[in-house]
């Protein structure tokens, strides 16, 4: 009789049970000497040399803190990670942010790590492409879905430019259309592939250059450090340490004077990048991060912030307007 | 039978989204993370019909890309059926090509063929044509000894009519694995979309998780099964048809 009664009840508790443990729910830092885990937006290379750096000299132990350092990739979210409980920092761009927020989810950043945003168009220098009006009758590679095609469509609509005097190409992974010259701007992460392309570019005696939005008003906030505002309100202490560490050692890596260490310390997660390449790339990479004069490093651009969420929403990627104020922690300026 | 196939399809869909939805609301998650039911209904209305048609689109490539894994099959097969130095060489060949990841292998296919329908093609049959090989080699190379006895000793039998008998035979096997391997058509075309292709429903399912929406997703599963659904009970009912039509005697295969 029992047996019978509590029947239908079994499978639902089983697939719970089964649900519950895959989630991992992981237990709360401090507590049982269980480490951190920090999961990044992407693979290791020069966009993470602060992360990279803060655990290899030690910074993280310092603070009495252990870090697990997890690398991203195309099908890593850090933010869902976060909320399952598997990671309790990450790292996220903007729009990734705005999104959660936008569908509840209490994450919060604790500091910005690129002040400009890397992703940048590709070209061939001499194409006299100085300001937006230049685009016109272009052939422009966009990844659809991607936040470069909400950068470049905020571009033009910014700058009056009907969508239909340029023509948009689906981008992927091979840059074949853009060597070959069938798109003329190619979207690229400056810092990283951009320079990569540049190089294959001059063995081939060409030259290259970058259309950055960014100079023409276009602040679309890329990556920043996240956690979630369970973890501030029960573990400020935690959040506190983690965030003085990781800052130390982003200064400390962006600091012309340990641009050796810095690039021996990618070099050792990202053997298949030449110490040359890595160097340059380090020298973009910094560009791109420090703050304006005044600011401490990871200061959070509010008003970028807004702007990124305004773009969001007149693109009616997220469906409410969102209030950034609330979730970015501290450092605003 | 369609109605069996898809109704089992709705009751494994229904649960899945069932046992989602437990996961969400147990852990308390966001919508971002696992979108409520209120939310996939919204998607659902908004994005129905231009997923129906990326879906129509992506069967249709499926179909095509099928049918020439079945050929490419029944060719290699029958060459490789040989126990010569030919059919060795082909049997190698063919199970090394298997033997490359496929997501490894198609950046250099859009390379050569670009991000049209050849490449989505080709790499929906590289998916699907593997298991066909095997079976129609397994087929194709297994006497029926009491039917070809007759045509060696008398001096009649052809290659022709040796594949023609071992298919004769074989004919609910041969249905079978056809209509199994319909699922990895789709899983190719799809995959092919999804890497490189600027068509179809494996398309949209990049966008949909490049803009992390797993609404969107989960109605792109759900016409992904759908179609799947479809296509496969078409085969299994073309070749209960084609069985049917077979049932002839042995003696009046030439």
């Amino acid at each position: 009789m029992i047996h019978h009664l509590l029947r239908p009840f079994f499978l639902p508790a089983v697939s719970l049970f089964i649900l519950l443990s895959l989630a991992g729910c992981g237990p709360a830092p401090d507590s049982s000497g269980t480490p951190l885990v920090y999961r990044l937006k992407w693979l290791y290379n020069m966009s993470v040399v602060g992360d990279l750096y803060t655990l290899e000299h030690s910074f993280f132990a310092q603070e009495g803190l252990e870090v697990d350092i997890r690398p991203g990739g195309p099908e890593r979210d850090a933010i869902k990670e976060l909320e399952i409980g598997r990671a309790h920092f990450g790292v996220a761009s903007a729009d990734q942010v705005i999104r959660a927020v936008a569908k509840g989810s209490p994450v919060v950043v604790l500091a910005q790590l690129f002040q400009a945003n890397p992703l940048q168009w590709i070209h061939r220098a001499g194409q006299n492409l100085q300001t937006p009006a230049d685009l016109k009758n272009r052939v422009i590679g966009i990844t659809y879905g991607g936040n470069d095609e909400s950068i470049m469509r905020a571009l033009l609509a910014k700058h009056r430019i009907r969508e239909d005097k340029v023509e948009f190409f689906s981008v992927r992974y091979d840059y074949t259309p853009f060597y070959q010259g069938k798109v003329d701007l190619w979207p690229v992460y400056q810092n990283a592939e951009g320079l990569i392309i540049s190089e294959k570019l001059a063995q081939a005696g060409e030259e290259a250059d970058f259309f950055n939005p960014n100079e023409f008003g276009i602040r679309f906030v890329a990556n920043s450090i996240i956690t979630t505002e369970q973890m501030v309100r029960e573990h400020p202490e935690t959040v506190s340490k983690f965030t003085r560490a990781i800052l130390r050692g982003w200064r400390q890596s962006l600091d012309p004077a340990n641009a050796d260490r810095a690039v021996a310390t990618v070099q050792r997660f990202d053997r298949d990048t030449s110490v040359s390449l890595l160097s340059k790339q380090l020298d973009a990479t910094r560009t791109l991060m420090m703050p304006p004069s005044g600011k401490d490093f990871g200061w959070i651009d509010s008003h970028a912030w807004k702007q990124t969420a305004g773009i969001m929403f007149e693109q009616k990627l997220i469906a409410t307007p969102v209030s950034v104020d609330e979730i970015l922690l501290s450092r605003v300026n | 039978m369609l109605y069996r196939r898809i109704f089992q399809f709705l009751l494994i869909y229904l649960l899945a989204l069932g046992l989602l939805f437990l996961f969400k609301y147990s852990l308390n998650l966001s919508d971002y993370v696992i979108p409520g039911p209120d939310e996939v209904w919204r998607t659902a209305t908004l994005v129905f019909n231009r997923y129906l048609f990326d879906g129509l689109n992506t069967l249709y490539v499926a179909i095509v890309g099928h049918l020439l894994a079945i050929i490419l099959a029944t060719l290699v097969a029958i060459i490789g059926r040989q126990a010569n130095l030919a059919g060795s060489l082909i049997k190698t060949a063919a199970y090394n090509l298997q033997a490359y990841p496929i997501v490894a292998v198609a950046p250099v296919i859009f390379i050569l063929l670009g991000d049209g329908l050849v490449s989505r093609l080709l790499i929906a049959a590289l998916i699907c044509y593997f298991p066909l090989l095997l079976s129609f080699i397994g087929i194709l190379t297994e006497p029926v000894t009491d039917i070809e006895h007759f045509y060696v000793t008398t001096g009649r039998m052809r290659w022709q009519l040796e594949v023609k008998i071992r298919a004769f035979e074989n004919t609910a096997k041969l249905a079978t694995v056809i209509a199994g391997s319909a699922t990895l058509a789709m899983v190719g075309t799809i995959v092919a979309e999804f890497i490189g292709a600027d068509a179809g429903i494996g398309y949209s399912l990049r966008i949909a998780l490049y803009q992390s929406n797993i609404a969107k997703v989960l109605v792109a599963l759900f016409l992904i099964g759908i179609f799947n659904s479809l296509y496969l009970t078409c085969l299994e009912f073309i070749g209960y048809l084609v069985q049917k039509k077979l049932k002839i005697s042995p003696g009046e295969i030439r």
